[in-house]
């Protein structure tokens, strides 16, 4: 059983000129960013490979936010 | 804490080679002392090897006790034996290579196969194709898991028959723990497993992932033991001045005698069976001397037969080295003792013993601008006085009547005067569990006779203390950063709301209660001597406005606890309650309002006035509400649980209306017009209802009660007001007790098919399946006193064990999140900077700054 697609926060992958961006952002290389397996349902999806970075735009009740996630093999 | 980036650790093993180039001395004599009480040469406590007694004189380093740092030595075994530690290796090894040749047991093919794997492991992020890691084959095969190619090779190599490169059929191995080795039955000997260990080659080596050029795996098989120094293993001077030596050297002696032995009977020519007895005794031995647990090994005693503790004994467990003596040190500054209540004391203060106070120290850090200040503590000869000074250099001198008068002349700016605890100076206290941050706070010190540390009991609650012999811990700080850390994050004053859900964890508790509710009743009223003494016990020597009648009333005494031009409005259990410009205009105040149902005003006033007003608040209605608590004379009586004849029959309705209820639900059960339940049968679905309708009584009975009762029923206020009790404990011994339950169901095991011989077999009764009628007041009849008994161990162990489960979960969940923090762009980090959550709690609010709008909740 997979969850409602309504539940699911919208996923965008970032180029990498974006994710670089993100990374100086926060600064911390990509592999300091939490993580997803590029076998994630939303990854395959994606085409989201290892290396990539994944932004994830939540819409919470507390309010919208966007978290990141880097694509690990597996 | 900050972590630091560590580029990899190399574990390796000795080689004999090295383990003689490490040592200072070969050990040859199974003895320590002669009979002179002198160290033997060549025995265990070799003077080479260091020296622990003062007086003597190292003969390697020439340093004296305190500043040799020890030396290794060496026994030279005449018959190599087993690592025990390595034996699982061993064997892994063994079944991976060939019986004959002593190559991996793999085609070339195969090895071009695997290549990569290795590669990639080894030299991950390593460019350097030298630095090789070594890793345990056996925990690389748990650690990669079934589906590595890595284990997958484990596996493989195990079921090989016949060797690839020499084509020799492969023997039965066997390894009888923890140290012997079978080939299709036959013992081996160490000295034949090393040579077959030897012969591997050092490429094939590599491929199950151990580096050659740091760890041979003949090594796993021990020719040379490496002594360690004394310093390791002191021995101790008893006071009728015999020597009593440490398990360690017990254990070495024992290691050397049968080392000897063997030496001499091969030397003799001694038959071949008394040789391997020997050999496997030193084995015994070496097995022991690394871990005296060793699994089917009879553990080594000492003369007492006690079970000697050996190298892996000093470091296992909660008494080892590394959690007792690592991880756990002993503090300097710190004082611990038993703690009592004091109501004259302020939440922020902290009671401590004169004697404690003479024995710990504040540091002066001597500037130009407080070197009198510093000086009049040394001049001082009594109480407030310096106990040590530090001079520049760094030397601590200790300040006594003959050096006094030096010291203090020679005082200058960059020396440190330890003076005396004095009041007013700042002390962390702490109660162990330390579970959250409230644990550990920062009280101002109040010097006090006595032998217990006294805290104010509005403080006890974060603390999660009592006084029934509970101690508490107490440290000083001892550096400026530390002082100032703890003056403006951790006084109990500033901790007033909590960090989990922005709620007031100091607030008033049961007679403070329940005393604010009767001091704010409407009809209070106080004659002018009274309110005069009520206003000087909270230190207000001006009355408020008196009615006409001449009298004041309590809510206009509470009122002067209240800070100038509050306004609030709150709710309590009365209805609403307004404060208007500082005046309590309207309604009472009870827990929701003081205590721990909400303390929304505590957390008002805090908010507004800031944490010095609030603790004076705080501590103000505490002292107020106590006077008009003892002033009223608060108490219950057996009169208050009494029950009237209307009362009871009140209760034999209920019961009647509950259980013909319950026995309408088993009629249609019976005759199979119950509708089942979704997802449970019938039974569970009759059980269910039959239930909820047995445990409704109690409602029912409340209600009645809430009814009758009235506020003249001290307990029932109590209970109202929420300062102690609640109404079920008034249904339990007012009326009836209602249904019991065991994991949530009724009743249901003992006897075949009923609970108690008492009862009919499958009586599906309510009396039978738990349900008592009777009253605590009242007393229980013989089988509702049992079924209450079973209610209550239940309850009892799922209590216990709830606590301990959740309380270890709480504690991974801290231990893992321990070092995160918030950094400045609001996102929350790990020790290393990585990225937990981009935003904390996924909208940046800190719950203690929350407030919640008027109309939205």
């Amino acid at each position: 059983m997979s969850a409602p697609r309504e539940l699911i926060p919208e996923h965008k992958l970032l180029s990498e000129s974006e994710a670089k961006k993100v990374s100086k952002e926060y600064g911390i290389p990509l592999e300091k960013f939490p993580k997803i397996l590029e076998s994630d349902a939303q990854c395959t999806k994606l085409g989201a490979k290892s290396g990539n970075l994944v932004a994830i735009h939540m819409d919470d009740p507390t309010g919208k936010y966007t978290t990141y996630r880097y694509v690990v093999r597996g | 804490m900050q972590a630091e980036g560590i580029e990899y650790i190399k574990f390796t093993t000795l080689s004999p080679e090295r383990i003689k180039r490490m040592s200072v001395a070969k050990l040859i004599v199974p003895d320590t002392y002669n009979e002179d009480g002198y160290p033997i040469d060549g025995g265990l406590v070799d003077q080479r090897l260091g020296v622990i007694d003062p007086g003597l004189k190292c003969k390697t380093c020439g340093g004296r006790a305190k500043t040799c740092p020890g030396h290794f030595g060496h026994i030279e075994l005449v018959r190599p034996v087993i690592h025990p530690e390595f034996s699982k290796t061993i064997y892994l090894l063994l079944q991976s290579t060939c019986f004959q040749c002593h190559r991996l047991l793999l085609t070339e093919a195969q090895v071009q196969e695997i290549q990569p794997v290795i590669k990639t492991f080894v030299s991950a992020e390593e460019p350097e194709e030298a630095a090789v890691t070594t890793v345990d084959i056996t925990t690389l095969a748990s650690v990669f898991g079934e589906q590595d190619s890595r284990a997958i090779l484990i596996k493989k190599l195990k079921s090989v028959k016949k060797c690839p490169h020499c084509t020799t059929p492969q023997p039965k191995l066997k390894l009888e723990r923890p140290t012997f080795f079978y080939v299709d039955g036959n013992k081996q000997k160490p000295d034949e497993i090393r040579d077959w260990l030897s012969k591997i080659p050092d490429s094939d080596l590599k491929l199950i992932g151990i580096d050659a050029t740091a760890t041979r795996p003949e090594w796993f098989i021990l020719t040379t033991l490496l002594v360690p120094p004394v310093n390791v293993r002191p021995s101790i001077t008893l006071e009728s001045g015999e020597r009593s030596e440490d398990d360690l050297t017990h254990k070495l002696v024992d290691i050397m005698r049968i080392n000897q032995r063997l030496e001499q009977d091969i030397d003799a020519g001694a038959p071949q069976i008394i040789i391997d007895d020997l050999w496997e005794l030193l084995q015994y031995q070496v097995t022991t001397y690394f871990n005296n647990e060793t699994p089917g090994v009879p553990v080594a005693r000492h003369r007492s037969t006690r079970p000697l503790k050996t190298l892996a004994q000093r470091l296992k467990g909660k008494e080892g080295r590394l959690r007792y003596n690592l991880s756990g040190k002993r503090v300097n500054f710190s004082a611990r003792t038993v703690i009592s209540s004091d109501a004259s004391l302020t939440v922020n203060q902290v009671g401590i013993p004169s004697r404690i106070a003479e024995n710990l120290t504040v540091p002066i850090y001597v500037a130009l601008w407080n070197v009198d200040y510093a000086r009049k503590y040394i001049d001082s000869k009594a109480y407030p006085t310096a106990i040590n000074v530090i001079m520049k250099d760094g030397i601590r001198k200790r300040v006594s009547d003959v050096n006094r008068e030096e010291l203090s002349k020679g005082l200058a700016p960059g020396m440190i005067v330890e003076r005396q605890l004095v009041d007013g100076d700042l002390a962390l206290f702490n109660r162990q569990p330390t579970l959250h941050r409230m644990s550990i706070m920062a009280h101002t010190v109040k010097v006090l006779p006595g032998r217990t540390m006294r805290l104010h009991v509005s403080v006890a609650m974060p603390y999660n203390a009592d006084f029934d012999g509970d101690e508490m811990n107490l440290h000083i700080p001892q550096s400026l950063e530390a002082m100032a850390e703890a003056r403006y994050l951790m006084q109990p004053k500033d901790q007033v709301l909590s960090a989990r859900d922005g709620r007031p964890i100091l607030f008033t508790e049961e007679d403070e209660i329940i005393g604010a509710y009767l001091l704010t009743q409407d009809n209070i009223k106080f004659a002018k001597d009274d309110a005069c003494r009520m206003l000087a016990g909270i230190d207000v020597y001006e009355l408020p406005k008196a009615s006409k009648d001449g009298t004041y009333t309590g809510k206009s005494l509470f009122s002067k606890t209240l800070p100038k031009g509050l306004n609030f409005e709150g709710k309590t259990a009365d209805g609403k309650t307004t404060i208007k410009n500082g005046e309590l205009v309207d309604g009472v105040v009870d827990e929701k309002m003081i205590g721990g149902g909400g303390g929304t005003l505590i957390a008002k006033i805090f908010d507004e006035y800031g944490s010095d007003i609030c603790m004076h608040f705080l501590l103000n209605v505490a002292k107020l509400s106590l006077m008009m608590t003892a002033k009223v004379g608060m108490t219950v009586s057996v009169r208050d649980y009494y029950n009237s004849d209307a009362i009871l029959k009140e209760r034999t309705k209920i019961v009647n209306e509950v259980e013909s209820k319950a026995n309408d639900i088993l009629q249609k059960y019976k005759n199979n017009q119950l509708e089942r339940l979704p997802g449970y049968t019938r039974k569970e679905t009759f059980e269910l209802i039959v239930m909820a309708q047995l445990e409704e009584a109690r409602h029912l009975a409340e209600n009645v009660l809430k009814k009758s009762l009235t506020v003249e029923n001290r307990a029932f206020l109590m209970a109202k007001v929420r300062a102690r009790g609640n109404i079920l404990n008034f249904v339990q011994t007012n009326m009836l007790l209602g249904q019991q339950s065991i994991r949530g169901r009724r009743p249901s095991r003992g006897y075949t098919g009923r609970i108690l011989p008492y009862f009919k077999r499958s009586s599906k009764l309510p009396a039978a399946k738990g349900f008592i009628k009777s009253s605590f007041f009242d007393g229980l009849q013989p089988t509702e006193f049992y079924m209450h008994a079973m209610g209550a161990r239940d309850s009892a162990m799922t209590k216990s064990l709830v606590t301990a489960v959740s309380g270890y979960l709480q504690r991974r969940l801290v231990n893992a999140m321990q070092d995160f923090y918030v950094g400045k762009d609001l996102s929350v980090r790990d020790a290393s900077g990585g990225l937990v959550q981009t935003i904390y709690g996924g909208d940046g609010l800190d719950p203690t700054r929350v407030r919640i709008a008027k109309g939205t909740m």
